[in-house]
């Protein structure tokens, strides 16, 4: 697990309230909402907000690109890894 | 059934409730702490909701669980049943933070937003419970446990049974000068029934009204459900309404 991984899991262990859960048990390229770690549409919200806060990406609700950068953790590291190249 | 003339009044039968507050789970531990009271604490402390998948549990806040936790065990084995949801301030913790927020100057959470809306709870105990039955969410300045038994009463027409919640927080520091809250988080559950249980009659009643606040409301009902008390006044002081709840 990388170091960005690690990041983004701690980030979204803390932004929505799952401290029963430890990093090591979300999947890096598992789906996040629904069928993986099972989070909804109210915890994407939150994470767009969270990805805005912490490193100033902003997302399109509707866009489909939004629905691709969401799919995963991996997904989320790329994303992050794009805006910090730009 | 409502009985329009001089007198305003409805009937239901109490078929079961429970109460929660801090400490006072059961209806032994109730009756015990009414006989002989004692101070506790204005948290609510950890609290289990088994019931609750672990995803949704995240979502309920102090208040939440205070309210899920009277309302739960009177709800097993009932798959489908309306809800009448009452609290005179809401979810004042949460919307005092998000208003801090706000005056910060910082992007408000919408998991935060979505809680802050007086449904919030009923909406989450119905996605909890796979329960689509309607639910009415009732906020009162004055008289809320009259009010929300009249609702709850009222729905009788349409349902066998109807669950009431009555619930409420203290409020934060910031706004405990400008009204009064219970000193403890509290809440009760009550099924009402047409059939079965305890019959009780509510009703307008012309007696004196006292200049108490109504910090005491939930003790009285209380004590009216662990059998303290045959029949119980809620008052105003302000729009001198009175309700007297008394058995049939």
């Amino acid at each position: 697990m990388s170091n960005l991984q690690l990041e983004i899991k701690q980030m979204i262990i803390e932004t929505l309230d799952l401290e029963d859960i430890s990093p090591d048990e979300i999947i890096d390229d598992e789906p996040l909402f629904v069928d993986g770690l099972g989070l909804d549409s109210i915890d994407a919200l939150e994470i767009g907000l969270a990805l805005q806060k912490r490193y100033g990406i902003k997302l399109k609700a509707d866009s489909e690109d939004t629905r691709e950068h969401f799919s995963s953790i991996n997904a989320l590291a790329t994303l992050i890894e794009s805006q910090r190249a730009s | 059934m409502i009985v329009v003339g001089v007198e305003r009044l409805v009937r239901f039968k109490l078929q079961s409730w429970n109460a929660f507050a801090p400490g006072l789970e059961s209806h032994h531990a109730w009756r015990e702490w009414l006989l002989h009271p004692s101070d506790l604490s204005s948290e609510l402390g950890k609290t289990s909701l088994k019931q609750i998948p672990p995803m949704l549990r995240r979502r309920f806040t102090e208040l939440g669980r205070c309210a899920a936790g009277a309302a739960l065990p009177l709800l097993e084995g009932i798959d489908t049943i309306p809800g009448v949801f009452a609290s005179r301030h809401g979810d004042t913790p949460l919307t005092l933070s998000l208003l801090e927020g706000i005056a910060e100057g910082e992007p408000m959470s919408p998991t935060g937003f979505s809680l802050a809306v007086h449904n919030a709870l009923s909406g989450l105990l119905s996605i909890a419970r796979k329960d689509v039955s309607e639910v009415t969410a009732i906020a009162a300045t004055e008289n809320l446990i009259p009010s929300a038994l009249i609702e709850a009463a009222t729905q009788l027409q349409d349902h066998p049974r109807v669950l009431c919640v009555i619930y409420d927080l203290p409020l934060p520091e910031l706004y405990k000068p400008y009204s009064d809250s219970p000193p403890f988080p509290c809440a009760v559950a009550m099924i009402l029934s047409r059939e079965e249980g305890d019959g009780f009659i509510l009703q307008s009643d012309n007696g004196q009204s006292s200049d108490r606040d109504q910090s005491d409301d939930f003790m009285i009902l209380l004590r009216l459900l662990n059998c303290l008390e045959s029949s119980v006044a809620f008052g105003s002081s302000l729009t001198r309404s009175r309700w007297r709840i008394s058995p049939e």
